[in-house]
């Protein structure tokens, strides 16, 4: 029996799933790479030594699958050089919202909207460190970086974020007149 | 007016906020989708065997032909070589399917669905006992809990209960049961309080399902023999048919055989104990050999439950020499309810003997298997 297996699957599958669905940011595509990380998970399991957590090596795994979905995608290098030309992707609104995101607050959509802006890296990080709650040295560990590197990947991921979301204030909520301010 | 009103620390909190996404896919239909769970160490050897087995026959043959004189026998040969070299293409060809055919149909490796005991580790095993959508049988469903650190199983089994997916599951919405489980140690008891406007007590049905649900939960989960019962603090439940309740003993649940029972919309049967138990273990083989009051027949392998012995809590039953057991979840599903049969009536271990097949699913039966922990296995997250 694959009880070892068996434990880092039931254990961290639903981890891993959430982790690429912010990643891909589509419910199926997620599912079908969380397989794909299991497989790969299966392969070398019996060779992990355990010098990282159990978690932060499932996620640098899982975060491994994403990048090669992405390259493996058509046009992958269209969408890589919108993220460098701001003024094209600032208005680009082209993935339909998942429903779990659809029904949150404004504000969350719009959080959810600008991290498509974010950079496979940068989208890492944010997702890592504030929706995984890992911590820098965890994040560095997933991601074979520094500690200082996740630091400023992440100071710049939240500049970036909060640029989009003054778009999006402008845009879609300058019609109310109720002052856009963060439930505390 | 373009003026940022979020600061980095107010962004960091709507991302914290983000939802919590959750695969909703049921473990075992995904785990049947992984293609490689139980690899063949050497894929390479059978067709190996057969090229080899074919080429010894070629120069066994053709050593004959060759022995002949005249040309033509010679040519007879080469049509020989010829016919023989399309058989060993044909050989390998036939060959690769029935290799698949022993890891089951389209290589999906049959997965077990019950907790064993190298599974649990450090963790702790919860069973909660979930009525069907008809109400007419209780489900245990388990799960293993890691990190409890100080917490006793009570605490994790309240903290739990509200976690419960009973619809995605095809079970019936019970859970969070709407009392307070607290055990107290002065009287070895666990007391349950429900308050004052509790629904237990309406309707006979609902009162059985909550009397039912809590001996099955306690007995699963502690050894305590008593549960008391109190309404709003004062003692005592009132129930609609059996009046006011002070208190439940608590038998230890054994001697059932288990069978199988399908949810609707689920391809997978949960293993369940049948509601009466049986005076010995070949009785019990022998019902889940049958359909049985909802629930349906678990016994797919061919036993010969008058021949079995127990030595040690080791329960050595053979089965039909000549029966086709086959590698697949339906039988995994089976051996699993005849190892928790087993179980109940205190059996550690069980041994197939003259087992046509050496392997089904996760078990080797080649070797003597420990019966599981605790059935159906499902996370709660």
């Amino acid at each position: 029996m694959d009880s070892v297996f068996d434990e880092l699957y039931n254990k961290y599958h639903q981890d891993v799933f959430q982790f690429l669905f912010y990643m891909v940011r589509n419910r199926e595509q997620a599912e079908d790479l969380v397989q794909e990380v299991y497989i790969r998970v299966f392969k070398s399991y019996d060779r992990f030594e355990g010098k990282s957590s159990e978690k932060t090596w499932l996620f640098s795994i899982a975060r491994n699958v994403a990048i090669d979905y992405f390259r493996k995608q058509k046009g992958w290098k269209d969408k890589l050089m919108e993220k460098f030309d701001w003024s094209a992707s600032q208005v680009k609104d082209s993935d339909p919202i998942p429903e779990e995101i659809a029904v949150q607050k404004e504000e969350i959509q719009w959080v959810y909207k600008s991290m498509e802006h974010c950079t496979m890296d940068q989208r890492a990080v944010i997702t890592l460190r504030f929706i995984h709650d890992l911590s820098i040295a965890e994040t560095a560990q997933t991601l074979g970086w520094t500690e200082s590197k996740v630091k400023t990947t992440q100071h710049r991921s939240l500049k970036l974020i909060k640029r989009h979301m003054e778009t999006f204030y402008v845009k879609e909520g300058s019609n109310s007149d109720e002052k856009v301010r963060v439930e505390r | 007016m373009k003026k940022s009103e979020w600061s980095d620390r107010e962004i960091e909190e709507l991302l914290r906020q983000m939802p919590k996404v959750k695969d909703h896919r049921n473990p075992i239909d995904m785990n049947q989708n992984f293609p490689f769970k139980k690899r063949n160490a050497f894929p390479w050897l059978v067709p190996s065997i057969a090229t080899a087995a074919a080429v010894f026959l070629c120069i066994i043959l053709g050593t004959k032909f060759i022995g002949g004189p005249t040309s033509q026998l010679f040519q007879e040969k080469s049509l020989n070589e010829k016919s023989l070299n399309q058989q060993i293409t044909l050989k390998k060809e036939n060959i690769q399917p029935k290799d698949q055919t022993f890891s089951g149909s389209d290589n999906r490796e049959p997965l077990k669905s019950s907790i064993y005991e190298n599974e649990v580790r450090k963790g702790k095993v919860i069973t909660y006992w979930i009525p069907d959508e008809q109400a007419q049988n209780i489900i245990p469903i388990s799960t293993i809990v890691h990190n409890i650190k100080n917490k006793s199983r009570l605490d994790v089994f309240n903290e739990k209960m509200a976690q419960l997916n009973e619809n995605e599951w095809g079970l019936d919405d019970f859970y969070p049961i709407n009392a307070d489980f607290n055990f107290n140690e002065k009287s070895g008891t666990v007391d349950v309080n429900v308050p004052a406007d509790h629904e237990y007590g309406k309707g006979s049905s609902n009162e059985l399902m909550f009397i039912n649900i809590i001996k099955k939960d306690i007995s699963s989960n502690s050894n305590v023999k008593k549960a008391r019962l109190f309404t709003d603090g004062k003692p005592g439940i009132e129930f609609g048919n059996t009046g006011i309740k002070n208190e439940i003993m608590i038998q230890p649940e054994r001697h059932h055989a288990y069978l199988f029972y399908y949810p609707n919309r689920h391809e997978s049967p949960y293993l369940v104990p049948s509601i009466e138990p049986f005076e010995n273990i070949r009785d019990a083989f022998k019902a889940m050999k049958k359909d049985r009051n909802g629930l349906k027949k678990s016994m797919h392998l061919k036993i010969k439950e008058n021949e079995l012995s127990i030595r040690n809590k080791v329960l050595y039953l053979p089965v039909e020499r000549d029966s086709k057991i086959k590698n697949d979840q339906l039988t995994v599903f089976s051996y699993e309810a005849l190892l928790l049969t087993a179980k109940e009536f205190g059996m550690e271990k069980v041994v197939i003997t003259d087992a046509p097949i050496k392997q089904i699913g996760p078990f080797d039966l080649t070797k003597e298997n420990k019966v599981p922990i605790a059935p159906n296995m499902r996370n709660i997250e």
